[in-house]
């Protein structure tokens, strides 16, 4: 499970994640939604350690990601928006690098890395070294390190940046399959009909507060209410103002319809 | 759960899957350039070869000149050089930790692994330990080498040598570590601030200590007096508290030749606890380091990387309103590309900051020349010697930076085919940028160091005039063999001015830069050299080189050499740059 603490962010005078509470259990596919901007990448970075809470906790699987962060990693598999490898290792190697620091037995990894190898269909390339690799076989390849471990949690920022129609197949039939055998995923993404297709509950994130968390119905219902389309809803929740009055910020928590 | 087969491993499993990781990296980086860059690989290694011999002989002489003096100078004079050594790995090693650490995208994948942080900083630590200390191991071992030999040192000193040289560097280079990590744990803000008052600091005391030593040139020319005085302002270096007067004790001790094995061995123990000593220190030291890393680390990353980016606001410089708008409206296109090159240039700091740091190096050199009271032929030698020398400095620029232009259009290569101008515009406009940047301080410093020397106006004259062939014919290399030999997928200027273009570009530029200078070299010294010869004994070839004709000739040739470095590659590579498909 994956719990948000009232966490808060701030950098000086700028808040840019404020008082944020979730508990995300297990096997739901969780997408954050929100505007350029909106504190989304700075929640990511915060759940897999790369900054900390200014206030609050965040604990993956029991774990505080700041005061153990080696346990909390041992849970986690996540793959950023900008892949990051290294150029003079090969794909293989570079599997079997992350499999080693994970502490995989050496027959486990081995199977592993043929079994991710084969999902991504890597393995025309997976023995040239990365630097000849183009974005979407490196954005492949992440994704095969990131599950690898067979990870409690999958974090994933802007996940078919760079990927064809083809690997977005693959990863959104994998990241079904995933959830489906206990799996948390938890997405950012910009595409609201990415999270429509793929995302049990939703959460729409405006100026570090998350102006809304619920189900895709939850936000359809709402859509219903307000006798607009989703678009819209998602426009005008992520401008700030209220139906019919873009650009005013109501100041309103979360509209928390789960 | 589903994480049933990992387990967090051992700091010694870690350490092995780091030095597999690093082992399988240089495994291929080597490949790759037995592969791709035959030709820069034995330029390299070549050159070292030859740049170690002549550092060799030249510190074989300069020891045996001091054997006589041995025991006060040369202690005093390793002294100064391990400690100004050691001042300098605190900083390269800090600086080189700060941006692998902090700035590079491997620390970033490596925190979101379940990797110690103190493995982390261990892992990068060796890297930047390796680029700040190689040039000492190239530097320092012919002059120990050499000193050795002079010193008639028993075979024990040589089986010393590495371990001493390893011993030390791991000290200061810990030091900068420890100080990089705990900079930016508790004062990220400051860092800079920090970091620029630190440098500015030992900028000042070595410029102090420098021109007080060659300020007050001995009016009776170098005297023991003099030498004394010159001597005890370096005291200040022999500090028994410094790790440096361990190193060069050791050496010392270490290199002492005695025909009894009673005393060898004595000798040998000294030079051995000495070593411990180093050894013993630094080991500490990276206890320190690893503790730091654990506590401070992790909050010193996200305090930096959690840092709002300052946004600044660029207004248009004046200057770049000037140069786009003053000429005709038919060159206004090549006037905008040029301003755009030179604000990319002012906004990178890499680029001017190595620029200002080598030609005021450079400077500093030129403006003490005149301490030494050259006599008129070593004069006029070290003037060409200079000459050349910023010639070298320039041809590094070109390959580096202005090679890979071209190439870094690459990306932004839609941009430049959608505008209505002509892609041989493109091509002059990076040759008239790099030809005019490189002018002023060509041209300027090597005035400075004529000047400072006191050579006649005519041999000024001269050398003016070489620089600016010089830096038409530098420019028309790199810009030329750059439009030849554009790479428009590397973003790196690094790898590509590394590759086989790069290093030819190197080459040819070196060669070009000898060439000049001998040629206009050859009939000043044949002028000086014949000096003292009685009227008329000059004849045939020597008496037409050292003639006004002569002179004339060799400025003609180099005139023309310079027409022919510049333009043959430029047209060859404006042909190529127009049939080039991105």
């Amino acid at each position: 499970m994956i719990e948000f603490d009232h966490v808060t962010r701030t950098y000086g005078p700028k808040t840019a994640v404020s008082d944020v509470s979730l508990a995300i259990p297990r096997g739901e596919l969780f997408a954050l939604l929100g505007p350029n901007g909106a504190g989304k990448t700075t929640t990511i970075k915060m759940l897999v350690g790369l900054l900390r809470p200014s206030r609050g906790a965040i604990r993956v699987c029991g774990h505080d990601v700041v005061k153990e962060p080696r346990q909390a990693h041992l849970h986690l598999g996540y793959v950023p928006d900008e892949p990051t490898l290294y150029d003079k290792l090969t794909g293989r190697e570079f599997l079997w690098f992350i499999a080693d620091m994970f502490g995989m037995p050496r027959h486990t990894a081995r199977g592993c890395i043929d079994r991710e190898i084969a999902a991504f269909e890597l393995g025309e390339f997976a023995d040239d070294l990365a630097e000849s690799y183009s974005l979407g076989m490196k954005q492949r390849l992440v994704f095969a390190a990131s599950l690898l471990h067979d990870p409690d949690v999958l974090v994933l920022d802007e996940p078919m940046v760079g990927l064809d129609p083809r690997s977005v197949r693959i990863v959104k039939d994998l990241l079904r399959a995933r959830t489906q055998e206990g799996m948390i995923v938890f997405m950012s993404t910009h595409t609201l009909a990415m999270a429509e297709e793929m995302a049990d509950r939703v959460g729409i994130m405006v100026r570090g507060q998350l102006r809304f968390l619920g189900t895709v119905a939850d936000l359809r219902e709402q859509v219903a209410i307000d006798a607009t389309n989703l678009e819209h809803l998602y426009l005008e929740l992520t401008s700030g103002g209220p139906a019919g009055r873009p650009g005013e910020d109501r100041g309103d928590g979360p509209r928390d319809v789960s | 759960m589903r994480t049933g087969s990992c387990t967090p491993i051992s700091p010694e499993a870690e350490a092995r899957v780091f030095m597999r990781l690093r082992a399988t990296i240089a495994w291929h980086t080597l490949r790759g350039m037995l592969a791709d860059s035959r030709l820069r690989v034995t330029l390299v290694a070549v050159l070292s070869v030859v740049f170690w011999g002549a550092l060799y002989g030249l510190f074989h002489e300069g020891f045996s000149f001091l054997d006589s003096i041995h025991a006060e100078v040369i202690s005093l004079l390793f002294n100064a050089f391990f400690s100004s050594l050691m001042v300098m790995l605190v900083f390269s090693t800090g600086i080189l930790l700060y941006g692998s650490l902090y700035c590079g995208s491997e620390a970033k994948l490596l925190l979101t692994l379940p990797a110690r942080a103190e493995a982390i900083v261990a892992h990068k630590f060796r890297e930047a330990l390796w680029f700040s200390s190689w040039g000492f191991v190239l530097l320092g071992s012919p002059m120990l080498v050499a000193y050795g030999v002079v010193r008639g040192a028993p075979w024990t000193f040589y089986l010393l040598l590495l371990p001493f040289m390893l011993a030390f560097v791991l000290i200061p280079a810990t030091l900068g570590g420890i100080c990089c990590i705990t900079l930016v744990a508790w004062a990220a803000r400051l860092r800079v601030h920090a970091l620029s008052a630190g440098i500015v600091v030992v900028v000042a005391a070595a410029v102090w200590m420098g021109w007080s030593i060659v300020a007050r040139p001995p009016a009776e020319g170098v005297t023991g007096v003099w030498f004394e005085e010159m001597m005890g302002r370096l005291a200040v270096t022999e500090q028994k508290v410094f790790p440096s007067w361990w190193l060069s004790s050791g050496l010392i001790e270490a290199a002492r030749a005695d025909g009894d094995p009673a005393v060898r061995l004595a000798t040998l123990w000294e030079a051995v606890k000495f070593l411990a000593l180093l050894v013993s220190n630094g080991m500490l030291l990276q206890i320190v380091c690893g503790w730091v890393a654990r506590a401070w680390y992790r909050a010193g990353y996200s305090e930096l990387v959690g840092e709002m980016p300052a946004r600044r606001q660029r207004r248009i410089a004046w200057i770049d309103e000037v140069l786009s708008n003053s000429g005709t409206a038919a060159g206004r296109p090549l006037r905008l590309l040029l301003v755009k090159d030179l604000r990319l240039f002012r906004r990178d700091v890499s680029q001017w900051s190595q620029f200002l740091i080598f030609f005021g190096l450079l400077g500093l050199y030129f403006l003490n020349l005149r301490s030494f009271n050259y006599n008129n032929a070593y004069a006029a030698m070290i003037s060409f010697l200079n000459l050349a020398v910023a010639g070298l400095i320039l041809s590094t620029f070109t390959t580096r930076f202005v090679f890979p232009m071209i190439s870094l259009e690459g990306r932004r290569f839609w941009i430049l085919g959608l505008l209505p101008v002509a892609r041989d515009q493109i091509v002059w406009s990076k040759f008239l940028f790099s030809f005019v940047g490189g002018l002023l301080p060509c041209c300027g410093l090597v005035f400075l160091s004529d000047s400072m020397l006191g050579v006649s106006g005519n041999l000024i004259a001269i050398h003016e005039v070489c620089c600016v062939m010089l830096c038409m014919g530098l420019s028309g290399i790199a810009v030329g063999l750059g439009a030849r030999m554009p790479d428009l997928r590397e973003s790196s200027p690094a790898k590509i001015s590394s590759g086989f273009g790069g290093t030819l570009c190197l080459v040819l530029s070196s060669l070009f830069i000898m060439v000049v200078v001998i040629v206009a070299a050859v009939p000043t010294h044949l002028s000086l050299a014949t000096s003292a010869f009685p009227a008329g004994a000059r004849r045939g070839l020597v008496a037409w080189a050292t003639s006004p004709q002569g002179f004339a000739a060799s400025l003609l040739v180099v005139v023309a050499l310079g027409l022919v470095a510049t333009f043959v590659p430029l047209v060859a590579g404006i042909r190529s740059f127009r049939r080039l498909e991105p």
